[in-house]
């Protein structure tokens, strides 16, 4: 069937004098290869061809990726595919794929015996079938199915980069993770076949250029989060699986609504929806305000912020996919996709409010975690704030902090949680607390994490970058100002807390060597040497992907930063690691001392007891503060929920109003 | 500082910034050493001679380099060249909002530092350092957007371009930068992280485990720390400069005395007291700008 299709299109395609073959050849297999790859897992369920499958399907996505970005950089602008040259039967594919999928929600909603899953999914599946059958909207000649332009293509990269990335750390770490679990029978093939599809969809998903088919993959990737996070099957894993869906099914409904909306001003093709100005009516805006709507669902944006914080419970795998370079993306490209669309508008400003609010609420509470990958959660959900309210601004430094933000995220983020993954694997715990000395017993592991906190946080690595471009085009509204200041120094908080406690050790003369599998060692070193590229990469990545992007959307361009400020931080971060290695191979242990205990040190240097009452031994143990009574979870998460909700109220009040009033 | 700047080739800049890192702690120094004569005098001692801070320091250079790991140094080294890039940003004139940001990372690496090593009142140090990085740091953000709204930059050399005295359009700003200067540099009644003076139950605070030399790099840096922030306190009026650089003696006298007239609150206190007077007083000034404009 899918050779069938790959071939039909291709004659039709051979056909029509376009061009661009090799082109779209290089666009279906981003969106294929995965596909193939998750269907070999499922089908052959032996664990030697799973691994050569996902490390060829892996090499070959990277590949593709890279040869679009050269192409597209060669080529410059877009590539754009029009629909009349896909086989005639595609729509009909997708209509039939839409009402599958939905029914499949629906089966699930019953499964779950959940009403408000199950009534969601009922509104989304009538709003669906209206659009298809009965609002008249229909394709027309010059309609684009597919449009590669520079987002998409830093999309592309971040998904077919860091993802298979995550996939190929899953092979190590899953056999691992069932024998934790007492797993009686391996689903690896399940799990295989779900983060590869998930990797397809999203590949689809942002070089689709119609909404309708959009929205298809939308749900897609809404599934397959489901499947994830349910994957181990325990009570808690499926109450937040199902928190998950019907949060997400929300931003469904919110997304068939967009749609209908749209189509009864005419087009679903968001190439025409953000560019064309004669179909700027208040209407218009109720549209897009629901997309945004949708938007913030995937991207866990306050109030919905539970969903991804339940993921957690899913493997590190899951948790670094939903993170990094999937899912939670998806939500920040379309709503960076409609920047254009709504800079400038009252509905830009609250989604940058609404964004920014989220920025700095979760980076607050991030302070109160003791659990590492709540941590990087909350962090995750911050960041994405940032993004939003980066888009909303929608000047030219905006936009390119948001784009920029979500390829150094999406790597630095990857690695961070597969780095606690191996951590837990190696400790058993993921609390912070427990990190005490970890650079003796996984010095590999820790270094790699240090290093992926430090980007999160020092210049001159991008994700620092990015908050100052975005501080910078906040400027006139003292309201983001406000919001970016506290959340930026709420974010150095916690990373400085969590830093504190891994890197804090005693002198001791050997460290142990690690031992880890080799592909999660291959993935932390791959990410870890792409978290150092970016981070010199910074002007040519702004150069190469993020001002094109700029100049087809019409934006102003500039210079985003300083090129010698950057210079000189590098210089001194290269002379701290210098003086790391000197200090380290020149260490005289003569000059070793124990820590002041107050006189009450035993003969142990390294500072772990000291003398008790009665001569007996206690162990020294010191907590970070974690500041519960002003930043705790409990205290805060209900109030900037609701706060949080208002503004997301007072968005949909304000274009609704200036609809009814017109 | 900038202003020294403004013309000039390459060479002769480079020059000049090199100069004003071999000043720049020398008038540090001579600033801690009036402090301690000033705050001797208050309490009606004698206090020691005005060049006892570079006799501390010479003193502490020569000491045993004692350590409780391999590791901390660097960060000693971390806090001492942030502080300095830092400095070097105010010379010429560069970016402020990134100043800001290299501050905190001068002062992030000098608390990890601290968390880094094993003895819990250099952790609990750290722990209070980060809360009071908490407190000021919005401040001094917001303090760069007030400028940014003022002159419509963030380089520090379009002040000079700007030319009028910034404090008559920030004065609310300056005095929230004032408050969080006083939590900037550690003293009373904000001294939670380093608890300065001898009677104090944390023994030293964040610095409990750095002696010898890496105390001594400490003070080099806290030196920079200091004509740093008066840099900044004096750019709030560049023309006449000598106003300016009253200015700054003003507000450093001004953290003296209130060094000595208080007592240590709590951090809770801190938090609340920063909310208010220093990010509430500082928005205010930003919104009425932004109303005005």
């Amino acid at each position: 069937m899918l050779a069938f299709c790959g071939f039909e299109i291709f004659r039709e395609y051979y056909i029509c004098e376009r061009g661009l073959i090799l082109e779209l050849l290089l666009l279906l297999l981003a969106i294929f290869i995965p596909l193939a790859g998750a269907l070999i897992c499922l089908i052959f369920k032996n664990e030697v061809l799973r691994k050569i499958t996902v490390l060829l399907s892996s090499a070959g996505l990277a590949g593709v990726a890279i040869a679009l970005a050269y192409l597209l950089s060669q080529h410059g602008g877009s590539f754009v595919f029009y629909s009349e040259d896909f086989p005639a039967f595609l729509p009909w594919v997708l209509k039939i794929a839409d009402i599958a999928l939905l029914i499949t929600l629906l089966g699930i909603g019953f499964k779950l015996k959940k009403p408000f899953v199950i009534f969601l999914t009922a509104v989304q599946f009538i709003g669906q079938i209206y659009l298809e059958f009965f609002s008249g909207y229909k394709e027309v000649a010059g309609d684009i199915l597919f449009k590669l332009d520079f987002l998409s293509l830093v999309m592309i990269l971040v998904v077919s980069i860091v993802g298979p990335l995550i996939v190929i750390f899953a092979l190590g770490y899953m056999p691992e993770h069932e024998k934790h679990q007492h797993m009686k029978k391996s689903r690896q093939p399940r799990f295989f076949f779900i983060l590869l599809l998930f990797l397809s969809a999203m590949n689809a998903l942002v070089t689709i250029n119609d909404l309708s088919w959009m929205y298809f993959l939308w749900e897609i990737t809404t599934l397959c989060s489901f499947l994830l996070i349910s994957h181990d099957k325990s009570e808690i894993s499926i109450k937040n699986a199902t928190r998950a869906l019907w949060m997400n099914s929300i931003g469904g409904v919110a997304f068939v609504s967009a749609n209908i909306i749209f189509s009864k001003l005419g087009t679903l093709q968001i190439s025409e929806l953000i560019t064309d100005k004669g179909l700027i009516s208040p209407l218009f805006y109720i549209a897009v305000a629901f997309l945004c709507f949708a938007g913030f669902t995937k991207a866990a944006q306050f109030p919905f912020q539970s969903w991804l914080l339940g993921a957690m419970v899913a493997p590190t795998p899951v948790s670094a996919l939903l993170h990094s370079s999937t899912m939670v993306k998806a939500g920040v490209y379309l709503i960076v996709r409609f920047a254009p669309a709504i800079t400038g508008t009252v509905l830009g400003d609250w989604v940058s409010l609404v964004g920014g609010f989220t920025f700095v609420a979760a980076a607050a509470i991030a302070i109160s975690q003791r659990d590492a990958k709540r941590v990087l959660a909350y962090s995750t959900i911050s960041n994405l704030g940032l993004i939003i309210c980066c888009a909303g601004i929608g000047n030219w430094l905006a936009t390119t902090a948001a784009i920029l933000l979500i390829m150094f995220h999406a790597i630095s983020k990857g690695l961070l949680f597969l780095c606690v993954g191996t951590i837990e694997h190696g400790i058993g715990s993921r609390n912070i607390e427990d990190m005490q000395g970890l650079f003796k017993r996984m010095p590999f592991t820790t270094t790699v994490a240090v290093i992926g906190m430090i980007s999160m946080l020092l210049p001159p690595f991008g994700v620092l970058l990015t908050k100052w471009m975005a501080m910078e085009s906040a400027v006139n509204q003292p309201i983001l100002l406000l919001v970016i200041a506290l959340g930026s120094a709420f974010t150095v908080a916690f990373w400085a807390k969590w830093l504190g406690i891994i890197l804090t050790m005693s002198y001791k003369k050997h460290y142990n060597t690690e031992t880890i599998k080799k592909s999660v060692e291959f993935s932390l070193a791959a990410l870890l040497t792409g978290v150092l590229l970016l981070a010199i990469g910074l002007v040519p990545l702004f150069d190469y992907l993020v001002k094109p992007y700029l100049l087809s959307i019409n934006s102003k361009v500039g210079v985003p930063v300083n090129e010698i400020l950057i210079i000189m931080l590098f210089v001194i971060l290269l002379m701290l690691v210098f003086f790391i290695l000197r200090f380290s191979s020149k260490f005289k242990s003569k000059n070793l001392r124990a820590p002041y205990m107050c006189g009450e040190n035993t003969e142990d240097i390294r500072g772990i007891e000291f003398m008790g009452p009665a001569e007996s031994k206690d162990e020294v143990v010191v907590h970070n503060y974690y500041l519960d009574g002003v930043f705790g979870e409990g205290r805060l998460t209900v109030l900037t929920s609701i706060i949080s909700a208002s503004g997301i109220l007072i968005m949909f009040g304000v274009v609704v109003e200036k609809w009814l009033i017109s | 500082m900038a202003y020294f700047l403004a013309q000039g080739n390459v060479f002769f800049e480079m020059l000049l910034v090199i100069i004003f890192i071999i000043v720049a702690p020398i008038l540090g120094g001579l600033i801690s050493g009036f402090d301690r004569v000033i705050t001797a005098r208050m309490q009606g001692r004698q206090g020691p001679p005005l060049l006892q801070p570079f006799y501390d320091f010479i003193k502490l250079l020569g000491k045993e380099r004692i350590t409780l790991n391999q590791t901390q140094a660097v960060f000693i080294l971390g806090y001492l060249f942030f502080a300095i890039s830092g400095f070097v940003m105010l010379v010429m004139g560069l970016d402020l909002l990134m100043l800001v940001f290299v501050l905190a990372f001068s002062a992030v690496s000098f608390i990890l530092g601290a968390m880094s090593l094993r003895s819990p009142f250099s952790k609990i140090g750290g722990q209070r350092e980060i809360l009071q990085l908490l407190s000021y740091e919005p401040v001094l953000i917001i303090m760069a957007f007030g400028v940014y709204k003022v002159t419509g930059s963030f380089a520090i050399t379009e002040i000079f371009v700007y030319g009028k005295p910034l404090i008559f359009s920030l004065p609310l700003v300056f005095f929230a930068f004032l408050y969080v200067l006083t939590i900037k540099l550690r003293k009373s009644p904000f001294d939670f992280s380093t608890s300065h003076h001898g009677h104090q139950e944390l023994v030293k605070g964040i610095t409990t485990e750095f002696s010898g030399p890496q105390l001594a790099l400490i003070e080099l840096t806290h030196w920079y720390e200091i004509v740093l922030l008066m840099g900044l306190i004096a750019h709030f009026c560049v023309k006449p400069f000598w106003v300016g650089i009253l200015l700054a003696v003003g507000a450093y006298f001004l953290e003296i005395v209130i060094d000595n007239i208080s007592a240590r609150v709590t951090w809770k206190w801190m938090l609340k007291a920063t909310a208010i007077l220093g990010v509430g007083v500082a928005t205010i000034n930003i919104v009425w700008l932004y109303v005005a404009k």
